[in-house]
């Protein structure tokens, strides 16, 4: 499609530019905290314990409050954000990865690789998401990378599923057809001339496994699984703040809505992408 | 048509399968000697040895692995470290609960997100549609880790409306319903509004205008009935994110079902538990997902044919 096409839909896609722009301002928030913030996200310091949220010294005061460990929220928040968002963009660039190259394998090629493809999927796809990372981590015991392992094992499937039903389309239509008569090689007809054609696809769904890898890590974070106690992160600080969110809401309401506003973003996202380059839509 | 349900059956036979030996080796790598959490601390190596014979550790895996499987084909899932009962006994108290939870979130979510999406997809472009797309949008970005603690937070301990926890009066059913029902009706109510989007400019739809049907009975009659495919196929999809989210509701709510198990089973390492928990949840997903195909196959024939 037009570059050109494709940037003026995005001007006035409201969904497209409230999704781009929460997630830019997130990542600018979460990435570049260690510039800005003032207190150590993981010292306790008891004598300040549940202090309600107080905004008179800006960023020296504690904005969102503090924890039952006397932790400043808002710096926890931050840092803890830095931590989800970078553990979603390693997760969700390996399941594009994996799912990518099998389904254009599957796609194109067919016949045996198809079918084992395609059962492979669906026996991922029979074990509920978190159930399966559940599993996993408590038999891998928790670790970065067993989080990472267990979060990709089942959600490459999505990836591959779109791929590869889109390059079972596309190897259909003429101008591939046209290119096997012509000789030319099976590399050059896969790459250059199915895959930039998935790539929108991609685009769509890799926005969606966004949202969905923050939610999952914020549920495994939550039942003690994920990122362990007393490094932060939303799920964790959510399942901490449950204890005392009767007395002191901002324990969770703080990473509660951030949570939302990262997933709603990536949502929003994915929706305005999927109406912007939708081939069948009038010009 | 019986040639596809046969074949259906035997796709899920053989995904089952798979899941099972997943399920079997998975456990087999978890660290720890599974015969040590079935004696009593400080036993001498002579007990161990003799327990480890007894769960048959010394034998080829794939012994082990067929000796399993004829068990559970038996009934028999193992025994449960945790409570140092059958599993079966366990699971089969706490199921009946977490299909509570179920079928009620599964007919609430219906119930209010099928009228939500026709109304919506028969307004395209209007105030309506939009405010429907909007609560749609925020409950597919509500994790239900946010928002069981959420509702906890507003009806339970500000407003004091609801209990927070617990279970056995229709009140505690409430908010794990309405945290588990939301996300799905979003995700129906775009489904079933997109299908009407469709299914009204069929020609056919054009025709029963022509012949003087009313709007109300087009939209609730007709283009329903059309719309139904997808909404049958999401709800079949849905029922793995479910299973996931019960895991976190019943853990919030303090409800006793095989969510709740599945938590506190893997905080004390009861492998046998976690090992049946994978099993049951992929047999319900793999089993509900072959009715919803046989379902659609009757509904449209033409689905046969791929």
């Amino acid at each position: 499609m037009d570059k050109k096409i494709i940037l003026n839909r995005m001007k006035h896609n409201p969904f497209f530019i409230i999704g781009a722009t929460i997630i830019v301002l997130l990542l600018l928030i979460c990435f570049l905290s260690p510039l800005y913030i003032q207190f150590d996200p993981t010292v306790s310091d008891l004598a300040n314990k549940f202090q309600a949220p107080d905004l008179s010294a800006g960023l020296s005061s504690h904005i969102l409050g503090t924890d039952n460990m006397g932790r400043d929220v808002f710096t926890r928040l931050v840092v803890g954000g830095r931590v989800s968002l970078t553990i979603a963009i390693i997760v969700v660039a390996l399941q594009i990865s994996i799912g990518v190259i099998l389904g254009l394998f599957a796609g194109y090629f067919g016949g045996v690789i198809d079918i084992i493809v395609m059962r492979l999927c669906e026996i991922v796809l029979s074990i509920p998401q978190l159930i399966l990372a559940i599993a996993i981590m408590a038999v891998m015991g928790p670790s970065l990378s067993n989080l990472v392992f267990a979060m990709v094992f089942g959600g490459w499937v999505h990836v591959c599923k779109v791929t590869r039903n889109n390059v079972l389309v596309l190897r259909k239509q003429e101008f591939v057809q046209a290119s096997i008569v012509l000789g030319a090689k099976t590399p050059h007809i896969v790459l250059r001339q199915i895959f930039p054609n998935v790539l929108t696809q991609i685009f769509v769904v890799g926005s969606q496994r966004f949202g969905e890898s923050i939610l999952q890590e914020a549920a495994l974070s939550f039942l003690q699984l994920g990122i362990q106690a007393p490094d932060p992160a939303w799920g964790n600080m959510i399942s901490a703040g449950r204890t005392f969110m009767a007395t002191y809401p901002w324990m969770v309401v703080a990473p509660g809505i951030a949570l939302m506003l990262a997933v709603l973003s990536f949502n929003f996202l994915g929706d305005g992408l999927r109406d912007i380059l939708d081939p069948k839509r009038k010009v | 048509m019986l040639e596809y349900i046969l074949k259906r059956i035997g796709q899920t036979i053989f995904v089952l399968f798979i899941v099972s030996i997943f399920a079997f080796f998975l456990i087999r790598l978890a660290p720890g000697n599974p015969a040590l959490l079935m004696v009593p601390d400080g036993s001498s190596d002579e007990v161990i040895r003799a327990m480890e014979e007894k769960l048959g550790l010394h034998d080829p895996l794939y012994v082990q692995y067929f000796r399993y499987i004829s068990d559970i084909l038996h009934g028999d899932l193992g025994q449960s470290t945790q409570y140092r009962v059958p599993v079966a006994k366990i699971v089969a108290d706490r199921l009946p609960n977490t299909a509570l939870l179920a079928v009620a979130s599964v007919v609430v979510g219906l119930l209010i997100s099928i009228p939500l999406g026709i109304v919506a997809g028969s307004h395209r472009g209007t105030g309506v549609d939009f405010f429907a797309m909007f609560v749609a949008l925020l409950g597919q970005s509500f994790s239900p880790v946010w928002l069981s603690v959420f509702l906890m937070l507003v009806f339970a301990n500000v407003l004091g409306l609801l209990p927070a926890m617990g279970m056995g009066s229709w009140k505690n059913l409430i908010l794990p319903v309405a945290t588990l029902a939301y996300p799905m009706a979003a995700q129906i109510t775009r489904v079933a509004r997109s299908g009407i989007i469709d299914t009204l400019s069929e020609d056919y739809i054009t025709a029963t205008y022509a012949k003087g049907i009313s709007r109300f009975e087009v939209n609730w009659k007709y283009a329903l009935k059309n719309a139904l495919i997808p909404i049958v196929t999401l709800v079949g999809i849905t029922i793995g994110s479910f299973l996931s989210g019960t895991v976190i509701v019943e853990t919030v709510f303090g409800w006793s079902g095989i969510g709740q198990l599945m938590q506190q089973s893997v905080n004390v390492r009861d492998y046998a538990m976690v090992q049946s928990l994978i099993l049951i949840s992929a047999s319900l997903i793999a089993i509900i997902n072959m009715i919803v195909d046989i379902i659609n196959s009757f509904i449209d024939p033409r689905m046969t044919l791929s």
